[in-house]
């Protein structure tokens, strides 16, 4: 086991994890620095992050390492008699999202300095002590700080939302609250249950993942545990029926909050689902599958037609949202390759694109006094840039090609058709592909095209609303160009993470591909042969 | 310079052109013309290169773009017979409309935003014709969808064109859950989804050849193409500026569907064969019968060409997928003539659409009605024009494999002179019945010279010997094979005495029934309740929007509801979330008492953690 630091990458991502932390700290007392002092700290605390990790990206080597995490440290933190130390360490799953996390994190900070909220000091550094324990959940190693850290992302939402949340704040933080908390208790109980009968020496995920493959839990006890952690997880990202706190906490959270929140810290509970649960406790996982297809089919079909009563504009992303977390249930629970492939492809994407219509949908109450869907309508004559965006936004996240939204939801029905048993739910889940076209198209239509309500064209008489600013632009490009990477090279995520996932998931061929073998050496013989004339031939 | 750069060539010239004009051109019209346009006229230039270094051979290349355990999504092409003129027709019409766009979108507010689209929709027209794979087909499909919702959706403020834009999606997508469904059924099927290695499977193991697969692709076929029952959403999109009904809902993505098909032939069984047929014969009547009630001119139009998709579905129907591609082709030359010129109409009468406000102008613009009636001539099959040629083709094959199909074509054929005609002879003889068309006026060279050049190609588009043999080789091989049946010259000279029987039936017909610009509709005055009826177009739109508003809409507002109510009234008030699921102590809970609430919680999560480690069983 080292300690210390690895190499110089491990002190970079340490940094990445410390920095945001540390600036934020540094700006919570900063309400006597000058402004201009404040806001460049917490540039760079933002910016941080997203640096760093586009350089781990390229350095990025999962070979390296037996275990396939890199970039490891290791430090004693006066819990070693329990096992726990601060370990820190990416493999390509949670590389991805490191990256996603700068990403949304830079956007966020870059929207939240223009917003000139109240109190903006406290607001950035609650922001920035949300994105480093973001980068810290997503980089450890140790799960118990695994857990600390997405404590320390989670509770400056809730007080956020106490501060400069929107009307109905305190019901919707004390639900999102009771909900979260509980999600987070329960997963925490799992995974010490876990630690617990691993017999493990550390609590980290390597040392549990060598205990378990050496020698695994008796099938009761893992169908004991996944439970645990399949509703604990699955609460803290919207599991129907536990879904219910996210579309009205992102309602009422200031924009900055929803985006890193719904982007990214939602992802936690997938990430560790997808990382920890089904790869350590398989028999559970299998034991529950048909539990998490159904659930996860709930969010899709169930919530989809939800959104589709939304008049809302905030609570209607929200909603939608949580029914494009049922496709990521859905290629957890497939427990395969391709699934974990997808899954890991739509986390990304549609951390990006969820971040992106927030952002959006708060420019748009700038300029409406509203989110109020009935009360808008023609804002595209006086804001073209902005109703561009707002396409685009919405084309992403209903899974047109070209952004990576559609290639995850893709993947991830080709998973589902991999094996015989689920191959049956591709059918309903892609119905999932005409509600969002729907509830998409319908907030466009509603929003920006037709004639306008009478509160906008009054707006418009005095010169009131104004298109899309360049400190507004520029986060939402952004994300828009982080869209467009992942929609056209997907494999940019895939490829790092094709070893750890293999790793997990990668089970005895399927009784699919000795036929596929079989039909493909037919196909190659008979190729040559054959394709010369084939077009010719009428039937 | 290989055939890939070529090919990769047309499809990324008029993408670079979208998004240059995207970041940069929305102040600067003139630019975006020229860039859009240029974008256009490369598309010429590299597919004659790719078409000439080709020389007749099928071209393949492919790159892997995403790789994950056992699936592999490719990227790639498969230039033969069939995509070469399919690719040819594209980008030969595509560049005739957008010359045309120059001069009828001159005075539009946002002509960077509609040249933007049309370039992102050469881009995705060309990505299908020249993909390898279902995948990739696919991946382009739906950006052809994106694009015309953008086009149809142009005129912001217009509240039926942003309706029109969001059905024409939405239509679209319904019939893409099949597609993308029956894509991963063929992959886990066939163990491929590219187009020649499907082919080779099948070859080998003819077992494999699924009801479900053919039947789940062609849902894709029904929505691009406008069919049966998904074809609602054409006669709306008419509504997006003219030039684009011209390219996307009439020569080009319209036909994609059926082109799809094409590439896809070996994989359907008699039965969805069968179908398909049926599907076609009864869209060719369903649509002919319908553009009699319409007056608007786009809308006759539109319904036109629902009425042509459903001959070509037919040709396919019938098992002569060449056929198919032949009278796709012919009719993207005329169709695209045929709304070149309303829109010339349309212009030059300042955006008068309805058939019976026209009249005159003949005289008023000479080059814009004879060149119209050029497409009409062509568009009913006048014995020596391109429609002649592919329509009589798939009257005789009908006669070979189901002369009842042949026979009901055949009225048709009829059924589509005579609407030609009444259209024609109110809205382009007589006198003018309104200011607007007292003033008309031609408009300038850009748009009256594609008209004169799409009018030469409709008249011997349909003569396979004139075009280069590497653009004909699958169709001419298509009427080699059928030339070469049984019976095939008594069959001709039938269809040739019927065909041209119905169409001079049809215009004359209408002639004397409609008379020279009537000011009413002679149908409607005379038989009203069927006239109505036939207004009513059975219903379609009014089911499915009384589906939409009052079933699903409904539905989904109970379900919200519930969501509210039951879901945060039962589990989160009623026994404090998930851990209360543990337990029973949700009356405790009742009182409000935050410290119960804690200990409740507490002692619920004790026994949870007991439960996890196994000291508690209750099993």
């Amino acid at each position: 086991m080292v300690n210390g630091f690895t190499d110089f990458n491990a002190i970079l991502l340490f940094i990445a994890v410390i920095l945001p932390l540390a600036l934020g700290g540094l700006l919570l007392l900063g309400g006597r620095f000058p402004q201009r002092l404040n806001r460049t700290l917490a540039l760079v605390g933002f910016a941080a992050p997203l640096v760093i990790s586009l350089w781990l990206f390229r350095c990025f080597d999962a070979t390296a390492a037996e275990s396939g995490f890199v970039f490891q440290s290791r430090f004693a933190t006066g819990l070693e008699a329990l096992g726990i130390y601060l370990h820190l360490g990416l493999n390509g799953i949670s590389l991805a999202l490191v990256l996603l996390t700068g990403v949304v994190g830079l956007a966020a900070g870059l929207f939240a300095m223009q917003s000139q909220a109240e109190r903006g000091h406290l607001y950035l550094a609650l922001l920035l002590i949300m994105l480093g324990g973001l980068v810290g959940t997503f980089a450890s190693i140790d799960l118990f700080f695994f857990y600390f850290f997405h404590e320390f992302a989670l509770i400056p939402t809730f007080i956020m939302i106490g501060i400069w949340g929107g009307a109905g704040r305190r019901t919707a933080a004390i639900e999102m609250t009771i909900y979260l908390t509980a999600g987070a208790l329960l997963s925490l109980l799992g995974l010490i249950a876990l630690y617990w009968n691993s017999g493990a020496e550390y609590f980290s995920i390597i040392a549990l993942r060598e205990y378990l493959a050496a020698e695994p839990l008796s099938a009761t006890v893992q169908n004991n545990i996944f439970p645990l952690l399949l509703v604990g997880f699955g609460i803290l990202v919207s599991l129907f029926p536990f879904h219910s706190w996210a579309p009205r906490g992102y309602g009422v959270a200031p924009t900055a909050a929803a985006m890193l929140h719904a982007g990214v810290l939602k992802k936690f509970g997938l990430y560790g689902l997808l990382q920890i649960a089904a790869p350590l406790l398989p028999l559970g996982a299998m034991e529950w599958q048909s539990w998490l297809l159904w659930l996860a089919l709930g969010n899709v079909l169930i919530i989809g037609l939800i959104t589709l009563a939304q008049n809302d504009l905030k609570q209607m992303i929200g909603y939608a949202s949580v029914m494009h977390m049922g496709y990521c249930f859905l290629g957890i629970a497939t427990f395969s390759v391709i699934g974990a492939g997808g899954v890991i492809i739509l986390m990304v994407a549609h951390g990006m694109s969820v971040a992106l219509l927030f952002l959006l949908s708060t420019c748009i109450y700038h300029r409406s006094q509203t989110f109020d869907m009935g009360a808008m309508g023609g804002l595209a004559r006086k804001t073209p840039v902005l109703a561009a965006f707002f396409v685009v936004a919405t084309m992403a996240s209903i899974g047109l090609p070209g952004f990576g939204n559609f290639i995850g939801e893709f993947t991830i029905f080709m998973s589902l058709g991999e094996s015989e048993a689920t191959r049956w739910f591709v059918l309903p889940t892609a119905i999932g592909i005409i509600i969002s076209a729907v509830y998409g198209l319908r907030a466009v239509a509603r929003t920006f095209f037709g004639n306008a309500h009478e509160g906008i064209l009054k707006r418009f008489e005095k010169g009131e609303i104004e298109d899309l600013r360049w400190s507004e632009r520029l986060p939402a490009g952004f994300l828009v160009v982080g869209l467009l990477i992942v929609g056209l090279w997907p494999a940019v995520l895939t490829d790092n993470a094709s070893d750890a996932v293999e790793s997990i998931y990668g089970r005895a061929p399927v009784e699919q591909s000795a036929l596929v073998l079989q039909v493909e050496t037919a196909a190659v013989e008979s190729l040559a042969l054959l394709t010369s004339d084939l077009h010719s031939n009428e039937r | 310079m290989t055939i890939a750069h070529y090919l990769t060539g047309t499809m990324l010239t008029p993408a670079v052109a979208a998004v240059l004009i995207a970041l940069f051109c929305r102040q600067r019209p003139k630019l975006a013309i020229a860039l859009s346009v240029g974008a256009a006229a490369a598309i010429c230039a590299f597919t004659a290169l790719a078409v000439i270094k080709a020389d007749g051979e099928t071209y393949r290349a492919s790159m892997e773009w995403l790789t994950i355990g056992d699936l592999t999504i490719e990227l790639g092409f498969l230039f033969d017979g069939t995509s070469a003129a399919m690719l040819a027709m594209v980008a030969l019409v595509g560049f005739l409309i957008h010359v045309f766009s120059i001069g009828y979108m001159k005075d539009d507010t946002s002509p960077a935003r509609f040249f933007g689209g049309l370039s992102i929709f050469m881009c995705a027209m060309l990505g299908i014709v020249l993909a390898d794979n279902l995948i990739m087909i696919f991946l382009f499909w739906e950006l052809v969808g994106f694009s015309s919702y953008m086009l149809i959706g142009h005129y912001l403020t217009k509240p039926e064109a942003a309706a029109a834009a969001k059905k024409a999606f939405i239509v679209n997508r319904i019939g893409d859950l099949g597609f993308v469904v029956g894509i991963v059924y063929a992959y886990w099927n066939f163990g491929t989804v590219n187009l020649t290695e499907m082919a080779a499977v099948l070859e080998v193991n003819p077992d494999l050849i699924s009801t479900t697969i053919a039947a789940l692709l062609m849902c894709g076929f029904i929505g691009k193409s406008a069919q049966f029952p998904l074809h609602v959403w054409l006669p709306d999109a008419m509504a997006g500026p003219t030039p684009a009904s011209a390219l996307i809902h009439a020569a080009t993505m319209v036909a994609a569907g059926g082109y799809f098909l094409i590439r896809i032939t070996y994989l359907f069984p008699q039965s969805v064969l069968t179908f398909i047929l049926w599907l076609g014969v009864g869209l060719a009547l369903y649509a002919g019968i319908c553009a009699y009630a319409q007056k608007d001119i786009k809308r006759v139009l539109a319904y036109s060409t629902l009425s042509q998709l459903g001959y070509v579905s037919a040709a396919f129907g019938l098992g002569f997928s060449s056929l198919a591609l032949f009278h796709l082709i012919t009719h993207a030359f005329f169709k695209a003539l045929l709304f070149l010129c309303a829109g010339s109409v349309i212009h030059g009468c300042h955006h008068e659409q309805n058939m019976y406000r026209m009249g005159g102008l003949l005289k008023r613009m000479p080059i814009t009605s004879i060149t119209f009636f050029i497409g009409i001539l062509a568009l009913v099959g006048v014995y020596g024009l391109s429609g002649y040629y592919s329509k009589d083709a798939i009257l005789i094959a009908g006669g070979f494999v189901s002369p009842a199909a042949m026979v009901l074509l055949t009225f048709g054929a009829f059924l589509t002179a005579g609407y030609m005609g009444r259209l024609y002879w109110i809205a382009f003889l007589g006198e003018p019945k309104s200011d607007n068309a007292a003033k008309a006026h031609e408009g300038s060279w850009t748009m009256t010279l594609p008209l004169i050049v799409l009018a030469i190609l409709s008249i011997i588009g349909g003569k396979i010997g004139l075009w280069p043999e590497q653009l004909t080789g699958y169709i001419g091989a298509g009427l080699d094979n059928l030339a070469a049946m049984d019976g095939y010259d008594a069959l001709y000279n039938n269809i040739l005495i019927w065909g041209t029987l119905a169409w001079v039936l049809g215009l004359a017909g209408s002639f004397f029934f409609y008379g020279k610009g009537a000011k009413t509709d002679r149908l409607e005055e005379k038989a009203r309740p069927l006239y109505h009826f036939i207004e009513g177009r059975l219903w379609f739109d009014e089911v499915y929007d009384y589906y939409v508003a009052k079933i699903q809409q409904r539905f989904a507002e109970v379900l919200a509801f519930l969501d509210v109510f039951v879901l945060k009234g039962l589990i989160l008030r009623g026994s404090a979330g998930v851990v209360g699921v543990l337990g029973i102590f949700s009356r405790r809970l009742h009182d409000g008492n935050l410290h119960g609430f804690v200990y409740w919680f507490l002692a619920g999560t004790l026994i949870a953690l007991a439960l996890a480690l196994g000291w508690l069983n209750f099993s």
